[in-house]
């Protein structure tokens, strides 16, 4: 089948070397005979070679269907399934067996649960932690309808990072992420700011129409809400969503984000093409120290 | 006579689209040089030459889907 070569050609700087497949092969099998999905495999993350690699897991609970429609998200859209019972027990497992020192856990949007999945999160959290204390645990939530006891449970459970995406600048949240609200997903930062216990962390993608100055405005308002993490990387389109990409940033795009929230005080920003939210996160953990 | 197969390029990720040869038939090349580019929906990736050698045959042209494990070209 022929096809347009033109629109698929991609800038150079999205050129990846080839993945160690060996590495991924095994994790999947481990994982797969546990019933254990990450981010990595559903939202067919290009970086999952050097990730997995470097024992970076982003585990994905509470199943693989989202109650919401976010157009720039691989993950199908759906009436999810029952919350896996085992879950926690099997993550702790998989943690401990394969002494992870850095675990992201995040989550499909369950709205169709009374608590939005909160108290299953934080039974993840605290296996984790029960069979390998010294694990670092990041949590990537959704934004819980904006119910801060929730978030609270998490919290409480032990989290050590919570992250929340903004995901877009605020004119294109309708187009992106219509289930979203720019406002509520800000609130949610500003409250996770509001605890000691854990660290603040916050992304989004680049690519989807915006301009410069929309993303410094965006890069202020994360500032804003006290947050001190960041991470900017390039949208690439799932296969079969209408979203097209709309530029390929340069790399000095990138930088200069990168430079312009260093000075409004983050005090870890990754930004590059292939930054994803939880991309190299034990490594940027490390840097703060 | 050794095929060129396309490798894999993700978990889950089962064909590609080559979008550049950067060899021509006849050509002679080293082990781990770059011969063809091909882009997922995800990102671009360079295949390296397993061998050293000369390309014999092209069997697969730009623009065309080509599955993990077919068959790219012939190097001897």
């Amino acid at each position: 089948m022929a096809t347009n070569i033109e629109s698929l050609r991609m800038p150079p700087w999205l050129k990846k070397k080839l993945p160690d497949m060996r590495a991924v092969k095994e994790l999947n099998v481990y994982l797969k005979s546990h019933s254990i999905q990450t981010v990595c495999n559903n939202s067919r993350c290009p970086n999952m070679g050097e990730c997995f690699e470097a024992g970076n897991v982003s585990f994905l609970i509470l199943g693989a269907t989202c109650t919401r429609n976010c157009l720039f998200c691989a993950i199908s859209c759906g009436r999810p399934e029952r919350p896996n019972p085992a879950e926690a027990e099997s993550i702790a497992g998989a943690v401990y067996s394969l002494r992870l020192p850095y675990v992201v856990v995040t989550s499909v949007t369950r709205d169709d649960l009374a608590d939005g999945g909160s108290a299953h999160y934080a039974d993840v959290v605290k296996s984790i932690k029960k069979y390998s204390s010294t694990t670092i645990v990041e949590t990537l939530i959704p934004d819980f309808d904006g119910i801060t006891k929730n978030i609270d449970a998490i919290i409480a459970a032990g989290a050590n990072v919570v992250s929340h995406n903004m995901e877009t600048v605020r004119r294109l949240y309708s187009a992106v992420r219509p289930s979203f609200d720019y406002s509520r997903s800000l609130k949610i930062l500003r409250y996770l700011s509001s605890k000691e216990a854990v660290e603040v962390k916050s992304g989004f993608m680049v690519g989807l129409g915006e301009t410069t100055e929309e993303r410094i405005e965006l890069i202020r308002d994360i500032r804003n809400t006290g947050c001190g993490i960041l991470t900017i990387g390039q949208y690439l389109r799932p296969k079969g969503s209408p979203l097209d990409v709309k530029e390929y940033v340069k790399p000095d795009e990138f930088l200069f984000l990168k430079e312009e929230a260093s000075k409004l005080g983050f005090r870890s920003v990754a930004s590059g093409p292939f930054v994803r939210s939880s991309y190299r996160a034990f490594e940027y953990f490390e840097e703060r120290k | 006579m050794e095929k060129i197969i396309l490798p894999e390029l993700g978990e889950g990720v089962e064909e590609a689209v080559i979008t550049t040869w950067h060899v021509t038939e006849g050509k002679t090349v080293q082990k781990g040089s770059d011969l063809v580019e091909l882009a997922t929906d995800k990102a671009t990736f360079n295949v390296p030459s397993p061998v050293s050698g000369v390309i014999k045959k092209i069997m697969r042209q730009e623009g065309e889907t080509v599955k993990v494990g077919d068959a790219l070209a012939e190097i001897e």
